[in-house]
């Protein structure tokens, strides 16, 4: 008879990855009902993992950990206070600037869209029946005249509800730097000893997805960000569409949206098109470049920008990913759709090392030979 | 009151002492052991706990600070008591260079605290701090070479060949 206890077993077990869906769905509906703490503190985590490598560097010259952490906040400090002095006020007169324009681009959309839908009618007999053009118009007016504006009122009421909590986003992003190994320790305390080498194995899993996860977003994000606008510059400087910066920043947006998978893409290109029509309605050509350029650019992300940043490591059927997103976004809202796919990440190392801990007998017995151990030595001298 | 004790180096705390001591770590310079402290975690184990199982994978090694172990291998009929690990021992080191299987068992003779190490923690402080994570690598080296001179040399398998 064999002696040995099984120590692998199937890590595909359904309930496991039951559990690991409704873990990331149910964090999803916790950080969505605290999202003033759960913002500022998923953006701290984004931080913690971007700074990092930075520290790092700063220690590999030989200042220690403090040091480090010391001359990153004065560097970040100066930063903050050339950048509110210079950049925030340009900013603010863009910003301004867009506020006036926005009526006008409203009205160019509507009217793009307008046009469209009745070159529709005039090809397609039943859209003309069915009054396609001046029915969408009406539902717009009657959008913009009733929800619209509540949801417009809600939109700014939330964002001033959020925006102080970002105040905690540097005071938790440094405690996290100066006192995470500590933090580490201290959970890591409470974990029973037969258990304790392989819970270490999977807090190191955990933390190398999240950090593999956001780097990699961050890398992402830039190189989309970089393609995306000199494509768009490219394409719309010599129609006197976009400027360089306006170009950049539209891509920056764009590959903003590319972060939720799959749906944030083709978003991103309707907005991309949709200033294109706003800006140069007569143009057509210039919109069909511009849809090539995103499938372009979607087509570098998938085989090169993909596999360069973020990796392989959170790839799961795409229907299994559009069902989490969709659902993430159901319960969650913004955070959800964000959300989603880092969160499946960690329950995946959770239930990979869940299963590898749980269907373990002989960490079991060893755990409960320990809890005999504990009450024979507590009864000793109780003569039970 | 004495100026001077200011300026005075405080005693390193009892527990890195012992680490200090510890061939792998022999190599340390105080400042380099501090940094590694925030690295070592403490467990307690009571008498007759097993801390780790031969054919289990390793993924670290430990420091014995108080207390008394003994290393066992499953032989032909029974269990074959390798040896016992003192206070200011080491066992389970190779781990640190690979996530190979525990080559032995140790189980606490008597109430026992060590502080372990983990490969990836140790891989991470390599990356900040490369001069600690050299010395670190060589002494585990040192460690290997000088067992394996023992086996070549006929002499019988050590303890901490964990």
């Amino acid at each position: 008879m064999k002696d040995e206890f099984p120590t692998e077993r199937s890590l595909e077990h359904p309930i496991i990855w039951v559990a690991v869906i409704a873990g990331a769905l149910g964090s999803i509906i916790l950080l969505n009902a605290v999202a003033w703490l759960a913002f500022p503190l998923v953006l701290a985590i984004v931080l913690y993992y971007l700074v990092q490598p930075l520290l790092q560097r700063l220690q590999l010259s030989g200042v220690t950990p403090n040091q480090a952490l010391g001359i990153f906040l004065g560097a970040a400090t100066i930063l903050t206070l050339i950048a509110s002095v210079t950049v925030l006020p340009a900013l603010f007169n863009s910003l301004s600037d867009l506020q006036n324009q926005l009526p006008e681009y409203w009205a160019r959309l509507q009217s793009v869209l307008h046009q469209n839908l009745l070159a529709i009618e005039g090809r397609f007999h039943f859209a003309k029946k069915a009054g396609l053009a001046d029915g969408l118009q009406g539902q717009i007016d009657q959008f913009v005249a009733g929800s619209g504006k509540a949801y417009l009122a809600d939109s700014i009421l939330f964002l001033v509800h959020w925006l102080p909590s970002l105040l905690l986003v540097p005071f938790l992003t440094f405690f996290f730097l100066r006192d995470g190994t500590a933090f580490h320790r201290l959970i890591l305390r409470a974990v029973p000893n037969a258990f304790f080498e392989k819970t270490l194995l999977l807090f190191d899993r955990m933390d190398g997805q999240m950090r593999a996860y956001f780097r990699g977003m961050f890398g992402l994000t830039l190189l989309d960000t970089v393609s995306l606008g000199l494509g768009l510059w490219f394409l719309g400087h010599g129609v006197g569409v976009f400027g360089f910066w306006d170009a950049m920043f539209l891509g920056l947006v764009c590959a903003v949206f590319a972060w939720v998978p799959y749906v944030g893409s083709a978003l991103g290109g309707l907005v991309a098109v949709a200033t294109c029509a706003v800006k140069a309605p007569s143009e057509g050509g210039l919109l069909v470049s511009v849809v090539l350029l995103f499938l372009g650019v979607r087509f570098l992300d998938e085989f090169l920008y993909t596999p360069m940043t973020v990796g392989r490591a959170l790839r799961m059927h795409p229907l299994i990913t559009v069902m989490m997103i969709f659902s993430g976004g159901m319960l969650g809202g913004v955070y959800g759709l964000l959300l989603a796919m880092p969160l499946i990440g960690i329950f995946m190392v959770l239930g990979q090392m869940y299963g590898e801990i749980w269907f373990d007998p002989r960490l079991r017995a060893r755990q409960q030979a320990r809890n005999l151990l504990e009450k024979r030595l507590a009864s000793k001298d109780l003569e039970l | 009151m004495n100026l001077f004790k200011i300026f005075q180096t405080p005693p390193m705390d009892s527990q890195l002492q012992i680490v200090s001591g510890v061939p792998v770590f022999r190599e340390c310079t105080r400042t380099e052991l501090e940094a590694l402290r925030l690295h070592l975690h403490e467990r307690k184990f009571l008498a007759g706990e097993i801390v780790f199982d031969e054919g289990e994978q390793g993924e670290g090694m430990y420091v014995v600070i108080s207390g008394k172990l003994r290393a066992t291998r499953k032989g032909l009929l029974k269990k074959k008591t390798l040896g016992h690990i003192a206070v200011g021992e080491c066992f389970g080191e190779m781990a640190l260079l690979e996530a190979g299987p525990r080559v032995a068992t140790v189980v606490a003779e008597e109430a026992t605290t060590v502080l372990a190490m983990f490969r990836p923690e140790l891989v991470q402080l390599a990356e900040s701090r490369p001069r600690l994570g050299y010395k670190i690598a060589r002494g585990v080296a040192l460690v290997m070479e000088a067992r394996l001179r023992r086996i070549a040399e006929g002499q019988p398998e050590e303890v901490a060949a964990t």
